[in-house]
């Protein structure tokens, strides 16, 4: 191969344009020659900074008749443009390759990206579709915080407490836009030079805590700490240290001021809040659930508390008094969804289950349970399922590509080959993706036999709805011994199938005996969101 | 070391390894425009495993091995398009390498800057027009009105002469900084 050859076949599968037997050529000739390697390093190396290059300038190369507009707005018309040319680039990217279930896998897609993280909120409305949850990673583009407050984690290291009503965007770990609103934000030392737009100018932060309260256009900077760079538009820079700020009087003239520190909410002050509505959200649900304890058809209701070490039992607070208590097998305490530690139960190490046994027949069924999934590394990861596999036999879990699954067996002795079948099974559409690993979501299912239908629910709302063929219609569901969290029985040897362990925690479950109509789902949801 | 310290530790060195976290995605994900979500998940993942790095280890490495999780499991969400994949050894071969390489993206970023302006204003803005768009070499040829061919070799000759000026101004910076 000369040199010509393998720099062309490098730089083709870079542009990804390589028919199959040249990219055998090329990964031989990378398997064994260490100077092919180092150009493809190279190569990929020059794209990478191209691509940045063309983030800053090529988004006015795009559209031409923005150019002089550009000129005079700098990074904030470039940096827009780029947001939208990134995000088209990447949900076209995706869309172009997505196999299944476009529209529920493409907003969680399109989730994950971003600059940070949204890591506290205290009563937050977005006028987004759909809502932003704690841990979730912040989408690109333009957002708009209607009311109430989020905490804003970059990956730079800053921090942000953002006040509704704000309209802001972050442009990159070290740059963002505030068309309005009141943000503050402390910068620690590694992300020094952090850069805030505002309409009238721009904040480049020198190592400090700073706010700004951008309103009609116009921009109020105020410096608790350190030092900050304040670039008015049309004026000089101003040099703001701690205690001081600026603001425009009426005549368009800046006028210095002190700093009010008390005007603008902290994320020391935040985090105490958030501690203080997340103990009262707990308080809430508890009172809630006491009452739900008394609901006549609740079978078993476990609230996963770490047990003694000695008893490793779960108490079942259900008051009908059908079902007795969980044993805990394995499963390690783990905080629950109010961060409070030892209130959940970790299932991730190997053979982890809770074991209960529930006897009798039931006609229909709804499964209730807050679970926070670390990963779907199994096939099938398990919720609730019942030992083995018999006749009348429910079973809930999780596929390794997002879709609920719930089943209930139908006949025993069928002919695989012949295409007979055991049981229909309700699939939801994938609604996980690994951007949601760690959040705590409430997941519920409900087997309504008088209606003949299978109803799906993530956080409170139905993900799908599915018709009972009448085929496999199955009005006397057993249970009997069952695990959460784990199946009893792995028949077959291949621990791809066998080992079904939650990777996760949980810190609540709950069976009823009857169907809960959309209104009670979403109740018990809008009381237990932590 | 406190908390905060092994929190803002770990912001400085995931910022100083964004550019080789692409990179290296990049390596394992040839001329497939995902890999930049797949980097936005790694960098999630990484950030979510924060806890658990061990400062005084290879901080780089260990992200790596991350990223490449996160590599897997895409290829893994992908699997019924038929993707082409090297070979497991030269996986491990380039992440060794790449974790290993000391950086040097920097100068070369700023050596860049500097070759890219001895550039044709119309080829600087032929690739930078390139890089600033979604989509396939084939779609950007369609939309331009240009012959994938043509644009292929053009943006072959622009790129190995970038490479050709980077490499030999690092020489001449490593010579001014003797």
């Amino acid at each position: 191969m000369t040199r010509r050859e393998r720099s062309e076949l490098i730089d083709g599968l870079i542009d990804g344009a390589l028919p199959e037997s040249d990219f055998l050529r090329i990964e031989a000739e990378l398997s064994v020659n260490p100077a092919a390697r180092r150009e493809y390093y190279d190569r990929l190396a020059l794209g990478a900074m191209l691509e940045a290059e063309a983030r800053t300038f090529g988004p006015a190369l795009i559209d031409r008749s923005a150019s002089s507009f550009w000129r005079k707005t700098r990074w904030i018309a470039a940096g827009m443009a780029a947001a939208a040319a990134l995000s088209l680039a990447t949900l076209g990217g995706y869309l172009s390759k997505s196999t299944e279930a476009p529209i529920v896998a493409s907003a969680v897609e399109q989730n994950a990206r971003g600059f940070g993280l949204l890591v506290g909120e205290s009563d937050t409305i977005w006028s987004h579709a759909e809502a932003m949850r704690v841990g979730a990673l912040l989408p690109a583009g333009p957002l708009r915080l209607d009311s109430g407050i989020a905490q804003i984690e970059l990956f730079s290291g800053v921090s942000l407490v953002v006040e509704g009503a704000a309209e802001f965007e972050i442009v990159s770990p070290m740059q963002m836009i505030v068309s309005s609103g009141r943000i503050r934000a402390r910068v620690p030392e590694a992300a020094h030079g952090f850069q805030l737009q505002s309409p009238d100018g721009q904040v480049v932060d020198l190592g400090t805590e700073f706010a700004v309260n951008v309103a009609d256009g116009r921009s109020e900077v105020h410096v608790f700490d350190g030092e900050v760079e304040w670039h008015p538009q049309n004026a000089a820079m101003h040099h703001l240290g701690q205690g001081q700020a600026l603001s425009w009087d009426e005549s368009s003239t800046l006028i210095d001021r002190p700093a009010d520190e008390q005007g603008f909410i902290g994320v020391d002050e935040f985090t105490a809040r958030l501690v203080q509505d997340r103990t009262s959200r707990r308080e809430h649900w508890l009172q809630f659930s006491a009452r739900l304890q008394h609901d006549p058809r609740l079978v078993a209701y476990y609230r996963m508390a770490a047990p003694q070490q000695w008893s490793r039992r779960l108490d079942n607070r259900a008051t009908s008094e059908v079902v007795g208590e969980g044993a805990v097998v394995g499963a390690a305490p783990a905080s629950d969804r109010w961060g409070n530690a030892a209130q959940a139960l970790d299932f991730s190490p190997t053979g982890s289950r809770v074991r209960v046994v529930v006897p009798g027949e039931y006609r229909s069924l709804t499964l209730m349970t807050w679970v926070k999934i670390n990963s779907l590394d199994r096939w099938y990861n398990s919720l609730f399922l019942t030992d083995g596999h018999e006749l009348h036999e429910p079973h809930w879990q999780i596929m390794d590509d997002g879709r609920m699954f719930f089943s209930v067996k139908k006949r025993e002795g069928v002919d695989r080959t012949k295409g007979e079948r055991d049981k229909h099974i309700y699939f939801s559409p994938p609604f996980w993706h690994q951007s949601l690993s760690g959040q705590w979501l409430m997941l519920a299912t409900v087997y309504d036999v008088d209606q003949r239908r299978v109803t799906h629910y993530l956080n409170g709302a139905p993900l799908s709805r599915e018709t009972m063929p009448e085929d496999y219609v199955v009005e006397n569901v057993n249970i009997g011994a069952a695990s959460i969290g784990n199946w009893d029985l792995p028949i077959r040897e291949d621990p791809h199938f066998a080992v079904r362990n939650l990777n996760g925690s949980m810190d609540e479950f709950a069976l009823f005996s009857a169907p809960l109509t959309d209104e009670e789902i979403a109740e018990i949801y809008a009381h237990g969101k932590p | 070391m406190n908390a905060r310290e092994h929190e803002s530790k770990i912001v400085e060195s995931l910022t100083a390894i964004q550019l080789p976290l692409r990179i290296y995605i990049q390596s394992l994900l040839p001329g497939d425009s995902a890999a930049a979500d797949v980097a936005q998940h790694a960098n999630a993942l990484i950030w979510k495993k924060r806890e658990t790095f061990e400062i005084g280890t290879n901080f780089k490495a260990w992200a790596f091995a991350i990223a490449r999780y996160e590599v897997l499991n895409y290829r893994k969400r992908q699997a019924r398009d038929s993707m082409l994949v090297f070979s497991d050894e030269l996986e491990e071969t380039m992440a060794d390498e790449l974790a290993g390489h000391s950086d040097t993206i920097e100068h070369r970023h700023e050596v860049l800057k500097h070759c890219l302006e001895k550039l044709r204003p119309a080829d600087r803005e032929l690739l930078l027009h390139r890089y600033a768009t979604a989509g396939t070499l084939q779609d950007y040829a369609t939309r331009n009105g240009r012959s994938v061919g043509g644009l292929k070799v053009t943006l072959f000759r622009l790129r190995s002469a970038l490479l050709l000026c980077i490499n030999k101004g690092l020489s001449e910076q490593a010579e001014v900084s003797l």
